[in-house]
């Protein structure tokens, strides 16, 4: 009966309950028909079996068989548990907010987790649980977002020219129309185009390119949401995604607090806390008293760059050349701020000079009306009020030219058909993007974004060889 | 308020209007709203327009804003920007708190009657929009106002505004601005709902005249190049994406009431599996390696399956590097979903239930429209197989041949020879078995009458690679199409789980596509001119091993779906290109 029980592992999946098929001598199939039957089948098949269910005299809920059909035979041998692993097993279920102990997997062995994601799923408990939970974020999103009226849209991912954030693009080639194309790196410009055309409330989900290094937050590609609302400003968006991320939070996990091994496997999980409302910081309020400095009111001034550097050097911040402002004063927040953000914080007010798209700040000449929210010392959301008025927008991306030019390949382009579409008028609008693997990532245990990430991207097996 | 009128008639035709009904109504003694009387009267220099508002659209006239005058208007418009600085106004403002949209309104005061006001606190709004038409008279002012929901008018009396707000009204505001506005509530003597505005302000100045109304739907690939243009001048090509939404929202709903979960696939991929079709290739540098955009999310739902999922779903974008057309842009949209322990019986009642929850979401019935044909969804729809189809429509019974290849040809030639063009005879000339020479005669003969929502069942093993083998009939394959107005919308089968078997069929399929790519290739040695056929085989295509490899550890057994959303789409909302369903359409490069 051994090997029975041991079938029940993918039963007992198929089910998605404790159940165990029994044996012959409670089933109607009789000896031979069994025998026959159970020695055709291995740990791994995927059997049907019909009979009427009941407890066994151990007191589990089984079925007891009057037939057992194989469905499809299983060719190759699964991995199994380790007599080791079932101490260190923890008895109870993995639910979304836990902390997760991947060491203790029957399958740990990283590369083949995720090349062969469907034996990660077969055999390590909670990995069909982890996906389940990442459908449903993505589902309370977009719950959320229609109840307010929002509409879901769908905007190119091959498109001729790049924008709406700063990354090196794929590019591909169209045979029939004989020209190059680009996968996109955001889909915000292409939104704003549709408020510009009457759509209030839009957001789209879907994925965004990035032909960049891979390490444990970057991927090539990636799961976005981005959203954009008319006639409301970055405050109003504040509240928004205060109540959006502490309410999907306490539903999915039951708490507004979830556990994360935000140190790695081998420290213990620290505790990130969403309870609204989330601490607000004001950048460079905020970098000046925590690093004593006093930067100079005009960023673009060549003076204020001189002070940045200086400080860099002063707090051993490093930064790789060009050594633009906007780059300084970003590792400097990077060291400063973003470090002090477990808990969601909002860092607002971001300057001019960093943010091309965002509008300029209402009472606080140099600065915008933006924020980024970090939890774990991560970006998890990038939001403004969108910058709407078609000149200043095309000053903005003549200043990144200046930056392009002193050697900042991440500085924009100009993007001469979104200017011309914001002449014909965008309303007052606010737009916030938000990556749904970082999200997963968080509410799943999983400092490494493949974790969350089906089939992620891998090189090739042959270069292991060389 | 003939002009304004005029306008908010075409604005609530509940379905949208085709191309070629616009271009009728072109024709006809329809009236142009075009109230830009402060631009049009500016620019007079450069304009042989009339001054009049409300005019007759006729050819003589049908001339598009020209570049000077764009100029102009915009060089005005600016000095309008600096105007409101200097009056300590922001052209760009910051936001605005809106009570209520314009359907909101029209909702609750539906039942107000002509000539009658509300002025209490209660009845207080605020609403934002675009300006679309404007009429001033004396004392009295009357803008069109059209939030995504819809249109409203702003009755904006003198005495009523504050200060020089009036003065501002008349000098300052465009067509095309957006507004905030803010008053109570009046139906017109002459029924228009309206806001009685005590006080208002300009949110974002345009600086560039929106197209006339008709004129400007004759530039196509403007239309495509600049949507947000399209969307402003048509709100019938906003309610196609407001439609969009809801179809998709509605597939969703529909199969998540079954239990189905949505998954997200690659798109970048190592091998590009699950269909025929040219895959676009991209190289990723830190890698180092060439990547392929996914051809269909099939393979890797499959997947899923062997790894214990029961039921997923995927609403993605698909790549395909081909040919574009009015059914065909390079990355399109679908659903697939795949159920194990099901077979394709179980798949056509889910399209049913899909097709048809998304006709009552959007029409509110099951009888539509697409482009003058009336089809009918009501439930069961036909089901019947391909043989059965094609010996309907022939008299030719395919059951009959057996393997006999020439013999079946001859019999073709015989029988419906005459009715075939060349290019039709030298395919079913080329076919290189019964299967495909039955299905080649399907698609000439049967496809484009399937009119009405029709299951096509039980499609040759030659031409369904990833199809389980029927469980009756030698040779076929449990698969199934879906055909509306005689066009593919669903491709479903029970999916062949049978390692083994499957690592033949798509060995053969690559072995086939390689013949033809060598012949491709020699041929274009010999040949000058070289067909798109011939061109169409010249990509390389790859065995996805590792999906081989995840069949052998076993996938229950399932059907799945593949259903198009963009044609699902056309034909919900009556759109006769696929352009029309797609806010940004792939285009040629601008000369």
């Amino acid at each position: 009966m051994n090997f029975l029980f041991q079938l029940t592992l993918f039963v007992v999946r198929e089910f998605d309950h404790c159940l165990e098929p029994g044996s012959a001598r409670h089933s109607n199939m009789d000896e031979n028909e069994f025998s026959k039957f159970h020695s055709g089948v291995k740990r791994g098949d995927i059997v049907g079996i019909s009979g009427f269910p009941g407890k066994s005299q151990r007191g589990q809920l089984s079925i007891f068989p009057r037939s057992l059909v194989l469905l499809s035979p299983c060719l190759h041998m699964l991995p199994s548990e380790q007599p080791s692993d079932k101490k260190k097993r923890t008895n109870h279920s993995w639910t979304p907010g836990m902390a997760r102990t991947p060491q203790t997997y029957i399958l740990r062995d990283q590369e083949t987790r995720y090349r062969q994601r469907y034996l990660d799923m077969m055999v390590n408990p909670g990995i069909q649980q982890l996906f389940k939970t990442r459908a449903k974020i993505i589902s309370y999103y977009r719950n959320f977002l229609d109840n307010l009226g929002f509409i879901e849209v769908e905007t190119p991912a091959m498109i001729m020219t790049v924008g709406g954030a700063t990354a090196r693009p794929f590019i591909t080639y169209h045979n029939e129309l004989d020209m190059n194309l680009y996968m996109r790196i955001s889909p915000e410009l292409y939104l704003k185009k549709l408020v510009i055309g009457g759509l209030d409330r839009v957001y789209e989900i879907g994925k965004v390119f990035r032909n960049e290094g891979m390490d444990l937050t970057h991927l090539p590609e990636f799961t976005m949401c981005e959203f954009y609302m008319a006639y409301a400003d970055y405050n109003d968006l504040m509240d928004l995604i205060e109540k959006l991320l502490s309410g999907m939070v306490k539903e999915l996990t039951g708490s507004y607090k979830i556990k994360y091994h935000g140190n790695g496997f081998d420290s213990e999980p620290i505790e990130i806390d969403f309870t609204p409302p989330f601490r607000r910081m004001d950048m460079i309020e905020e970098l000046e008293s925590r690093a004593n400095l006093s930067i100079p009111k005009d960023l673009s001034s060549e003076t204020a760059n001189r002070y940045l550097l200086e400080a860099c050097e002063r707090f051993e911040v490093k930064c790789a050349p060009p050594h633009t402002t906007s780059r300084l004063l970003d590792k400097l927040v990077g060291h400063f701020l973003e470090e002090t953000c477990i808990n969601p914080t909002f860092i607002m007010n971001h300057p001019e000079i960093m943010s091309p798209l965002a509008k300029e700040h209402r009472s606080r000449p140099g600065l915008t009306e933006r924020f980024e929210l970090f939890v774990n010392k991560a970006e998890l959301c990038n939001s403004y009020t969108e910058l709407n008025d078609p000149e200043i927008q095309r000053q903005r991306f003549a200043d990144q030219l200046k930056d392009r030019e002193s050697g900042d390949d991440e500085a924009m382009v100009l993007d001469e058909s979104y200017c011309t579409a914001l002449e014909y008028g965008l309303p007052p609008t606010a737009g916030l993007g938000m990556g749904i693997d970082r999200l997963a990532m968080l509410l799943t245990d999983s400092p490494n974004a493949k974790e969350v990430i089906l089939f992620p991207a891998m090189r090739p097996q042959e270069s292991r060889l060389d | 308020m003939e002009g304004l009128r005029m306008w908010r008639l075409s604005s609530s035709i509940p379905r949208p209007l085709s191309l070629r009904q616009l271009f009728g109504l072109r024709s006809s003694s329809a009236l142009v709203v075009r109230c830009s009387a402060g631009d049009a009267a500016a620019a007079t220099t450069t304009n042989t327009r009339q001054p009049s508002r409300n005019r007759r659209a006729s050819t003589s006239t049908a001339t598009n804003t020209s570049i000077s005058d764009r100029e102009a208007i915009r060089a005005i418009r600016l000095k309008k920007v600096e105007e409101l600085r200097s009056k300590g106004l922001e052209p760009y403002a910051y936001k605005w708190d809106r009570s209520h949209s314009a359907k909101e309104l029209q909702e609750i005061y539906k039942d107000l009657n002509n000539g009658e006001e509300l002025d209490g606190e209660n009845h207080r709004v605020s609403i934002a929009g675009r300006i679309v038409a404007r009429r001033a008279f004396g004392k009295l002012a009357f803008l069109s106002l059209r939030d995504t929901s819809g249109t409203i008018q702003l009755y904006c009396e003198k005495e009523r505004l504050s200060n020089d707000q009036f003065e501002q009204l008349k000098t300052l505001v465009d067509i095309g601005d957006i507004l905030g506005a803010s008053g109570s509530i009046k139906r017109t003597e002459k029924g228009e709902l309206s806001v009685k505005v005590d006080s208002f302000a300009i949110l974002t100045k345009s600086l560039l005249p929106l197209p006339d109304k008709y004129h400007g739907l004759t530039d196509i690939d403007k239309r495509y190049r600049q949507r947000y243009v399209d969307m402003i001048a048509n709100p019938e090509v906003a309610d196609i994406f407001q439609k969009r939404a809801k179809i998709v929202r509605e597939i969703r709903n529909a199969v998540e009431s079954q239990g189905f979960i949505e998954v997200e696939t690659p798109v970048l991929q190592g091998a590009a599996g699950g269909a025929e079709a040219r895959p676009f290739v991209t190289y990723h540098n830190s890698l180092g390696r060439d990547l392929y955009l996914r051809i269909a999310t099939e393979l890797h739902l499959k997947r899923m399956l062997v790894g214990g999922f029961e039921k997923v779903y995927e609403v993605g974008r698909i790549f395909r590097n081909e040919g574009i057309s009015t059914r065909h842009n390079p990355e399109f949209t679908t659903i697939e979903m795949y159920e194990a322990y099901s077979d394709y019986q179980s798949m056509m009642d889910m399209a049913e239930e899909i097709v048809t929850r998304c006709a009552l979401a959007v029409h509110g019935g099951l009888t539509i429209n697409y482009q003058g044909v009336e089809i009918h969804l009501e439930r069961p729809w036909r089901r019947e197989t391909m043989h059965n189809l094609v010996k309907e429509s022939t008299g030719i019974d395919f059951t009959e041949f057996e393997n006999d290849l020439k013999g079946a040809k001859d019999t073709i030639m015989k029988a419906i020879g005459v009715e075939l063009d060349g290019k039709d005879k030298s395919s079913i000339e080329a076919c290189p078995s019964i299967g495909n020479l039955l299905n080649e005669v399907f698609e000439i003969f049967v496809e484009p009458k399937l009119l009405q929502p029709t299951f096509v069942l039980d499609y040759p093993m030659e031409i369904s690679p990833l199809a389980k083998p029927h469980r009756r009939h030698a040779g076929l394959t449990e698969r199934f199409e879906l055909f509306i107005c005689g066009r593919e919308l669903a491709n479903a089968f029970s999916e062949l789980t049978d390692p083994l078997d499957q690592r033949a069929r798509l060995e053969e399929q690559v072995r086939q596509h390689n013949k033809k790519r060598a012949e491709a290739i020699s041929g274009t040695d010999t040949a000058e001119g070289k067909s798109n056929k011939d061109e169409d085989s010249m990509y390389e295509v790859t065995l996805d091993d590792d999906f081989l490899t995840a069949l052998e550890y076993g996938m229950p057994p399932a059907s799945g779906m593949g259903l198009g959303i963009d044609r699902l789409v056309m034909l919900l909302t009556d759109s006769a290109s696929i352009r029309d369903v797609i806010a940004f359409p792939v285009l040629k490069a601008q000369s």
